[in-house]
């Protein structure tokens, strides 16, 4: 806590946002498109903060994170329609996850760099093919749900979640178990010489990861009442995305996600609007143009930026302005 | 007896197909060290290239197989001058790989969007005269399109291995591969080697496009199931050991086909999935290669 | 032949070569000598084109090698032997030779010039078929010289020739270089950490430290300089510097 309030004038601009998230739609009316676009901005939120805290903090890359997140989507869903209350069955959705990272995690975590990735593509992909064998036909909430459905109350759900991810995030890398997670990343062999258990923390950052993407499809369970294919909640989608989102916004810090997953949403939406049936497209294309020319993110690039400021400011062109 | 054979047989011939996808991505990945998730979207291009020239032009789509490689291969230079060029000045090859991971799903973002645009989301596919025809060898049936798809197959993987042991070219993509300093100090030039290895990667992955769409049926997301099997053969061949690759599609195909007898067919996938996991697990290196 | 103009050089943002000016002649064997780390490797590096300096020029018969890639250098008629010989290690012997005359203009008489490197270090035409990874250290050397041979260079440049070679080997290879200096007229420009072996094989030298200049001479003159005894010899190879 006392970095908090030894840091509150950085933190400021944050609160503001956070404080605003949070009043504006108790004082304002608020249209369902925006609401709703909300909800999945903080469920990208989630995701990446989830996805960040093992490949970007850890180094592992993980590319089976649809798995867990599809996990929790399921079991908040089912847990949810027998009557138990929505914040509770979030919560179990989080740790069912976590119980699938330990099946999964254990295997694939002896694997090292890129053979873990594929290893987690290849799990992941056999959960989706069982889950679409298991559940041929469309799910849905019972009609009581559905009739019932307010989604100001998934709002809060999803902000809720959100600053839980964040903090839960911020606690870990800011504590020894951050440390050691960091240490794996650097050097994993240098790091076992020193006498860290990487396999120990590997384990740990994937179950909290594995945690928070399931909290995330706990929030997806309760906006969405409707599956048609149930597996494309576990399509490799769900994790190429918060990775896009972490890769844009910074590897290894706690904003770049949450920047990342700002650009993703927004812009996505942006291109919709404006650009109709083409904007996938030209989205596709601007991501590309991100990894080219910010390869260390948007936030990890900071000092380039600066760095071509200060160009720009000494070149004889902007003298002449 | 006969179900086992034919069992067997099928295998072989969707193994053959799994072998041909991973040729292209173990090219790039041996050499470049470049994960190109956007082959299995250059696949699907490369099936609707075909499709096209069948559909307007009634070209048979073993016919266009040319054509296919001309163009496909263009495209790959395309991809390699716009996208992966630059990333070749990153600093160390772990950035190159998660890097070109992020830019070729970019691309496949782009591809995908734009085929659907443009060719609508319906599957597609090329019913020629002879598709569901089969020889009947000893009882067991062998379709003709999976006999040309496992012929293709075969041929791709000598025509390359002919090109990487015998001719200037594929000495200078081995030489870059192991030491690309070295290499352009003896006078090579790396980087149209890898120029040239892009496009050669890429019209791989158009003819594995050309089989798929006369045997199966291409759409523009279809992409990533086959990618997927394409890596899981490229990584059980073992890094940069291209001649391995067709032997083990093979392999991957068998224990895929073979699995019906164990589990209902719709999980046959998940079997070989499950089973290279756990080869992975005592051998990363792959089947065919030596530890270290 | 071969001119280097007043170079600056960086590793990213740190200067390694500061203000570096030498000329090499045609026909000459010079060396240049220098502690570990004193930027002797850089200037090879620069000159053969993978590296870029920031400020000065090079240019090697009248040619300006600034803008040039490494592969173009090549083809021009300098070839390296780089650090730690750098071979092709899954590839053989042969098939290193031949990666060697990668340059058009050798590609054509390769046959002959692979028969002179045989001439010169026999031991390879044995090994022709091995992995060069197999080699040892002596052998990996005779091949890397040969490969860089096989281009028909006009200047050759070795980078460290000497590191982990027995005297015998050391002598052996040293005869082979000014004989073909003598014989086909081959300039050589030869880093070497030993200077009692540098010195002894060149015409002569340039005294690098700290990424500059320190001075130059004949081979005789340096070697009788109060500062070289001081400084380099009198001291084992392994001790200063590293």
């Amino acid at each position: 806590m006392s970095t908090i309030t030894a840091n509150w004038k950085k933190l400021l601009p944050s609160g503001i946002v956070v404080a605003a998230c949070i009043i504006l739609p108790m004082v304002m009316e608020i249209g369902t498109h925006i609401l709703s676009l909300m909800v999945m901005l903080f469920i990208y939120i989630i995701l990446s903060q989830s996805w960040s805290l093992i490949g970007g903090y850890t180094g592992q890359i993980n590319l089976g994170l649809a798995a867990f997140f599809g996990c929790g989507v399921l079991v908040t869903h089912f847990i949810w329609s027998i009557g138990v209350p929505i914040y509770l069955a979030v919560a179990i959705g989080g740790i069912s996850a976590m119980f699938l990272a330990a099946v999964i995690g254990l295997p694939t975590l002896r694997l090292k760099g890129v053979y873990f990735a594929i290893g987690t593509l290849a799990l992941a992909e056999v959960c989706r093919i069982v889950v679409g064998n298991t559940f041929t036909r469309m799910v849905q909430m019972p009609i009581y749900y559905v009739v019932n459905y307010n989604l100001i109350s998934r709002y809060y759900l999803g902000l809720v979640v959100a600053l839980i991810a964040v903090g839960v995030v911020y606690l870990v890398t800011n504590s020894k178990l951050g440390l050691a997670m960091a240490a794996v990343r650097d050097d994993e062999e240098a790091g076992q010489v020193t006498g860290v258990n990487t396999f120990k923390y590997k384990v740990l950052a994937l179950l909290i990861s594995a945690f928070l993407a399931g909290l995330g499809g706990g929030v997806y369970a309760f906006f969405q009442l409707t599956f048609q294919f149930v597996s494309s909640v576990f399509s490799p989608l769900w994790t190429f995305q918060p990775l896009m989102a972490v890769m844009i916004g910074g590897v290894g810090t706690l904003a770049g996600p949450i920047i990342g997953s700002v650009f993703l949403v927004i812009l996505s939406e942006v291109f919709a609007i404006t650009l109709g049936e083409a904007h996938l497209i030209l989205f596709g294309i601007l991501f590309i143009l991100v990894v080219l020319f910010f390869p260390y993110g948007l936030v990890g690039s900071e000092h380039k930026v600066r760095q071509w400021m200060a160009r720009v400011r000494r070149s004889r062109l902007w003298k002449a302005i | 007896m006969e179900g086992v054979i034919q069992t067997i047989v099928y295998g072989i011939v969707v193994g053959a197909l799994y072998g041909l996808i991973a040729l292209g991505l173990g090219l790039l990945m041996g050499i470049m060290k470049f994960l190109n998730i956007a082959h299995g979207t250059f696949i699907m291009l490369g099936g609707y290239v075909s499709f096209w020239l069948f559909t307007l032009w009634g070209i048979d789509p073993y016919l266009s197989i040319p054509l296919v490689i001309v163009a496909m291969f263009l495209i790959g230079l395309l991809l390699y001058k716009l996208t992966l060029s630059p990333l070749l000045k990153l600093p160390h090859i772990g950035m190159r790989i998660s890097n070109s991971l992020l830019i070729t799903f970019g691309v496949i973002y782009v591809l995908d969007n734009a085929m659907t645009l443009v060719w609508k989301a319906d599957v597609r596919t090329v019913i020629a005269s002879y598709r569901g025809e089969a020889l009947n060898l000893f009882g067991v049936r062998v379709p003709y399109t999976g006999l040309a798809g496992l012929g293709i197959a075969v041929l791709a993987a000598i025509a390359l291995y002919f090109i990487l042991s015998r001719t200037y070219f594929g000495k200078h993509v081995r030489a870059a591969t192991q030491d690309a300093e070295a290499a352009s100090l003896c006078g090579v030039n790396v980087q149209q080697t890898y120029l040239i290895s892009c496009g050669i990667a890429t019209a791989l992955a158009g003819i594995a496009g050309v089989v798929i769409v006369s045997s199966y049926s291409v759409m523009p997301t279809g992409g990533l199931s086959w990618l997927l099997m394409g890596i899981v053969v490229m990584v059980l061949a073992g890094e940069g050991n291209i001649n391995a690759i067709l032997p083990a599609g093979i392999i991957l195909g068998l224990v895929e086909s073979l699995s019906v007898f164990v589990v209902p067919i719709q999980y046959r996938q998940a079997i070989a999935l499950l089973i290279f996991i756990i080869v992975l697990m005592f051998r990363p290196q792959g089947l065919f290669t030596k530890r270290g | 032949m071969l001119e280097i103009s007043h170079v600056n050089v960086y590793y990213g943002d740190l200067q390694a070569l500061w203000d570096v000016s030498l000329t090499i002649g045609d026909g000459e064997i010079v060396t240049l000598v220098g502690s570990n780390g004193a930027g002797k490797s850089t200037i090879l590096k620069t000159i053969s084109g993978l590296l870029k300096p920031k400020t000065g020029s090079i240019s090697f018969e009248g040619i300006c090698l600034d803008k040039l890639p490494a592969h173009r250098i090549a083809g021009l008629g300098i070839s390296m032997v780089p650090e730690g010989r750098r071979l092709f290690p899954q590839m053989s012997v042969l098939e290193n030779l031949e990666m060697g005359a990668s340059i058009r203009v050798a590609r054509k008489v390769k046959h002959n010039t692979i028969g002179w490197i045989y001439e010169l270090f026999p031991i390879l035409m044995q090994r022709a078929k091995q992995e060069a990874g197999t080699l040892s250290g002596g052998e990996q050397q005779m091949l890397a010289v040969g490969r860089a041979l096989m281009s028909q260079p006009r200047l050759l440049m070795i980078d460290e020739m000497s590191l982990g070679l027995s005297p015998l080997l050391v002598q052996e290879i040293s005869r082979v270089i000014k004989d073909i200096n003598k014989s086909r007229k081959i300039t050589i420009f030869l880093v070497e950490q030993d200077v009692n072996i540098a010195l002894s094989m060149a015409d002569r030298g340039y005294i690098v430290e700290n990424g500059r200049i320190q001075s130059q001479g004949t081979a005789r003159a340096l070697l009788d300089s109060e500062r070289i005894k001081e400084a380099y010899l009198g001291i084992s190879p392994v001790g200063k510097g590293s």
